[in-house]
């Protein structure tokens, strides 16, 4: 039988290939970086406080910080002593976003962090392990007028972890104390236009609430959404990606199911892996900016979950199909153990991200680091999901050391073969090389982008031109894969010659069949259950078997 | 003269530092001093004005900031003429430059409090007084803390959307729009307040021209020079924080802002570089050299003075200098705040003062303080 197309197809055309690849992965790189903003920004906000002067809460009251119907300030708590307001009567309220802008569907996500300015004073210092519970309201509205509409409420605890950097003195009373970032919320989608935070900070002596938290000067909050002009610009990647990827899709099924045999694994999993790139490809995200689907976060962060565990699969069963052994695979079970840790740590993530993404879907104050026990399960998760990525990196490599093993091993007795088949095998092998480096080349191309991206400050400078490195990270990155799969596919459909002239490749085996007859007849009779989509199936299978 | 009455303030002004954090316990002696200090510093000749005095300025309330309200910037006094130009075009940005150079001064009066020179301010519009006229070292940290100051305080405005033409603003930028499409822009804040402060306090050295090698050269070279690494403290303080957002709360997205350090650690930091500022000279050709080429060339990080300090002991009209006289120290340091070395071994008086102070308080974060009252009787020296 013939191969597939990366065998039959001649060096010129492969170059052409290739060519054509890059030139629309330097596209996709240039999209990012020249024309998509950053992909997100921070926004900063100071809380305003506010006095609430009625003596029974009502529920429905919202405080403004600022615009016609704003509430009553104070600046200072000095201020607030000297009025005699008690704690629960000051609320902190932040109005997002900033005056004369409007919050937009295309931001996708919004998450806010929490910061407390804490001044040093001796007779009130942070106590350990001190937790500061907040009493938050989230509202919104879609205009300036109407009112204001609850989204949210709840009762939340935040851990404290400040540290005073220098020695504790009256000199340095006033001094800041430095305090991590806090999560404080995360909403799945951007469908209002303006958002009011009301915060207080309730005290009760009795119970311990909020005692011992240090004199609290100010509230800080940041803000991040994703840049509206980067989600266009991902939108429309998504858009144009995904019919290529589903053409070649049906296209390469189309090749697979006109051939006699039934598929094997490895075209099945190559299939399962196009499936996967369409899901994720899939720009599902447009509805999200005409509905308000907050679960649209989450739903993102199972289709990459999928795709990875897709794509690290592959991974393995293509080293393992192209594994020179006498062990008959062709069946998804032989693989239970090196894809066993993909799917556990993968469910392991599902879960962890379900218990932290999926239980914000109901309360977007919620964050599982903000309990010990949250934290623990949640490390627990991720140490796991740890231990099974560096298992299955460890399987991965051992797996390539033996076929790349397996393969100089054949190439010694190259020379015993005749010109034509010789050269056959030796083309085989180099293009089989070229594709392992070609996934090489991409897993070390995103990891390094990584590391640029983490290590830059976002953007370049390049005379008027400013290079938006994070943004070409991920377009680029998101490109670079989506021709992965898409040059995977298109380079082992089976190839052509097939249909045409069936003889051509089996001619080329028969024809030297007169030299090492014995090899052959093996090869054509004994080998015939690992046909698989490549010659070189069998010729492993053969090295496999001398 | 129609100061005086103002000057009364600023004999507070200058004790407070020293006073705190015991209260007000000057006794009457001490008010007959100081009203012989006051008819003496009404002699005192007009100095230069100079922009600190935004910094005093009743009229930079928020409320005075009306689109068009132009005789703002011709009512702030102080001012040089690029910088009256700046305040016609950023009127909104006048409210911050002053409340940075508040800070600035706070600060210093901070950093200095048990210095004899106190960065205490005179009330007029040169704020500290002929002191700012030697270039010593003094003077340099005073200029770098309020430039530092000022670049803290436009930032955090430009962060908090105050101003029409920074980053987060009210008002898009019509060149950079396409690049923050559906805002995008609101990263470099910090960078902003180092331009503006750059264009608005360097205006008044920029805008004049000396002849080369003169002594006005040197004093221009210098303020720019210390300008410059004041502001650059402000950005090198800043600290980077980041959130990681991506798939399963990983790093794959990772969203980073620049946040100002506590202004209290420029402080520090400039006083580190107060104690190691280089002296320097003109060269031949014009230019600033060290004065003991020995030592490390300063980088544009590090204060340099081109002059040595005045002698800060005693009150001296040509100076300046208020003096130490009726200063407050302490009697078992060894350092600055010392008796010995504060009061210039004039030897101190002996006071027993009562001091009614809080004590065993109970907090609660906000607004709530329960305190016993404690009395005690203190001993305090006060130079001669």
């Amino acid at each position: 039988m013939a191969g597939a197309i990366i065998e039959n197809m001649s060096t010129k055309k492969l170059v052409i290939v290739g060519v054509i690849l890059l030139l629309f992965q330097a596209f996709a790189f240039m999209v990012g970086g020249l024309i998509a903003p950053s992909p997100t920004t921070a926004v900063h906000y100071l809380a305003t406080k506010c006095v609430d002067t009625v003596k029974h809460r009502q529920e429905s009251k919202w405080f403004m910080p600022w615009g016609p119907d704003q509430c009553a300030k104070i600046r200072s708590f000095d201020e607030a002593m000297a009025k005699k307001i008690e704690a629960n009567n000051i609320v902190f309220a932040v109005h997002i976003p900033l005056p004369h802008k409007e919050m937009s569907a295309w931001f996708q996500f919004m998450l806010v962090i929490l910061q407390f300015d804490i001044a040093f004073k001796m007779y009130n210092q942070i106590e350990d392990g001190a937790l500061v519970t907040v009493d938050v309201g989230l509202a919104y509205r879609d205009d300036t007028v109407s009112e204001w509409t609850e989204m949210a409420h709840s009762f939340e605890q935040r851990k404290l972890s400040c540290n005073f950097t220098t020695t504790k003195t009256f000199e340095n009373e006033g001094r800041y104390y430095e305090c991590d970032l806090l999560p404080f919320m995360e909403v799945g989608s951007v469908a209002h236009k303006y958002y009011l935070l009301n915060i207080r900070l309730p005290v009760n002596e009795r119970k311990k609430v909020n005692v011992g938290i240090g004199e609290i000067k100010d509230i800080r909050l940041v803000s991040i959404h994703q840049n509206g002009g980067f989600t266009k610009v991902w939108f429309a990647m998504k858009t144009f990606l995904t019919p290529s990827i589903l053409i070649i899709m049906i296209w390469y099924w189309r090749r697979i199911t006109l051939m006699s045999r039934p598929p094997v694994l490895l075209e099945k999993v190559i299939l399962a892996l196009g499936i996967s790139m369409t899901f994720i490809n899939i720009p599902v995200e447009w509805f999200s900016v005409g509905f308000n689907w907050t679960w649209m976060l989450l739903f993102g962060d199972i289709r990459q979950g999928i795709f990875y565990s897709m794509l690290l699969s592959f991974w393995i069963i293509f080293c393992g199909e192209h594994l020179m052994d006498q062990t008959e695979r062709n069946r998804f079970s032989v693989y239970w153990k090196q894809v066993g840790p993909i799917v556990f740590g993968s469910f392991c993530l599902f879960i962890f991200d379900m218990c932290e993404r999926g239980v914000q879907l109901t309360n977007p104050f919620y964050s599982i680091w903000a309990s010990d026990v949250g934290t623990e399960l949640a490390m627990a998760f991720i140490i796991v999901a740890g231990i099974c990525a560096c298992l299955y990196f460890l399987f991965l490599c051992f797996m390539v050391f033996q076929v790349f093993r397996n393969i100089s091993g054949k190439r010694t007795s190259l020379p015993a073969m005749s010109k034509a088949r010789r050269l056959h095998y030796e083309g085989l092998i180099f293009r089989f090389k070229f594709l392992m480096l070609v996934t090489l080349f991409c897993a070390a191309m995103t990891v390094i982008f990584f590391i640029v991206s983490q290590v830059n400050e976002g953007h370049w400078h390049w005379g008027e031109h400013t290079v938006q490195v994070n943004s070409a990270f991920f377009t680029g990155i998101y490109g670079m894969w989506n021709l992965y799969v898409f040059g995977i596919m298109f380079l082992y459909a089976p190839s052509h010659k097939r249909y045409g002239d069936d003889n051509s490749s089996g001619q080329c085996i028969t024809g030297d069949a007169g030299a090492n007859s014995g090899e052959d007849i093996q090869l054509t009779t004994t080998i015939t259950h690992v046909e698989g989509p490549t010659e070189l199936y069998r010729m492993t299978g053969k090295g496999a078997q001398e | 003269m129609a100061i005086s009455g103002s000057m009364n303030l600023k004999l507070v002004c200058v004790r407070r530092p020293v006073c705190w954090p015991y209260g007000s316990v000057l006794d009457s002696r001490h008010c007959v001093f100081a009203l012989t200090l006051l008819t003496l510093l009404m002699q005192v000749v007009v100095e230069a004005n100079s922009w600190w005095s935004l910094a005093m300025n009743p009229l930079l309330i928020p409320e005075a900031y009306i689109i068009g309200a132009q005789p703002l910037c011709s009512q702030l006094v102080g001012l040089s003429q690029g910088q009256k130009k700046l305040c016609q075009l950023y009127q909104d940005h006048m409210q911050y430059i002053g409340e940075g150079a508040k800070t600035g001064i706070r600060e210093c009066q901070y950093q200095f409090r048990h210095r004899r020179w106190n960065c205490s301010t005179v009330d007029n519009s040169s704020v500290f007084g002929r002191v700012m006229q030697i270039g010593s070292r003094e003077t340099a940290f005073t200029y770098s803390i309020s430039a530092a100051g000022v670049v803290n305080a436009v930032s955090r405005a430009c962060r908090e959307g105050e101003l029409s033409s920074c980053g987060c603003s009210r008002a898009a930028r019509p060149k950079d729009l396409p690049r923050d499409w559906l805002w995008g822009g609101c990263g470099d804040n910090l960078n902003y307040g180092y331009r503006f402060s750059k264009e608005f306090v360097d205006a008044r050295e920029r805008e004049k021209s000396y002849p080369k090698g003169s002594y006005e050269s040197a004093r221009l070279l210098m303020n720019l020079h210390n300008n410059e690494a004041g502001r650059r403290t402000v950005s090198d303080l800043a600290h980077v924080s980041c959130k990681c957002h991506g798939v399963s709360g990983s790093c794959s997205l990772k969203t980073c802002w620049l946040q100002l350090a506590d202004f209290r650690k420029v402080g520090d930091a400039l006083k580190e570089k107060y104690d190691s500022a280089a002296a320097m000279k003109l060269n031949t050709r014009g230019k600033m050299v060290q004065l003991h080429n020995k030592f490390n060339a300063p980088t544009s990080h590090d204060l340099v003075y081109t002059e040595t300090s005045p002698d800060y002991c005693l009150k001296n009209q040509s100076t300046g200098s208020l003096g130490t006289v009726g200063r407050l120290c302490n009697k078992t340091s060894e350092g600055m705040d010392g008796c010995e070395l504060m009061c210039c071994g004039r030897g101190y008086d002996q006071y027993k003062a009562q001091i009614v102070e809080r004590c065993h308080c109970k907090f609660h974060w906000c607004c709530y303080v329960k305190c016993k009252r404690c009395t005690k009787i203190v001993d305090q020296f006060v130079c001669k």
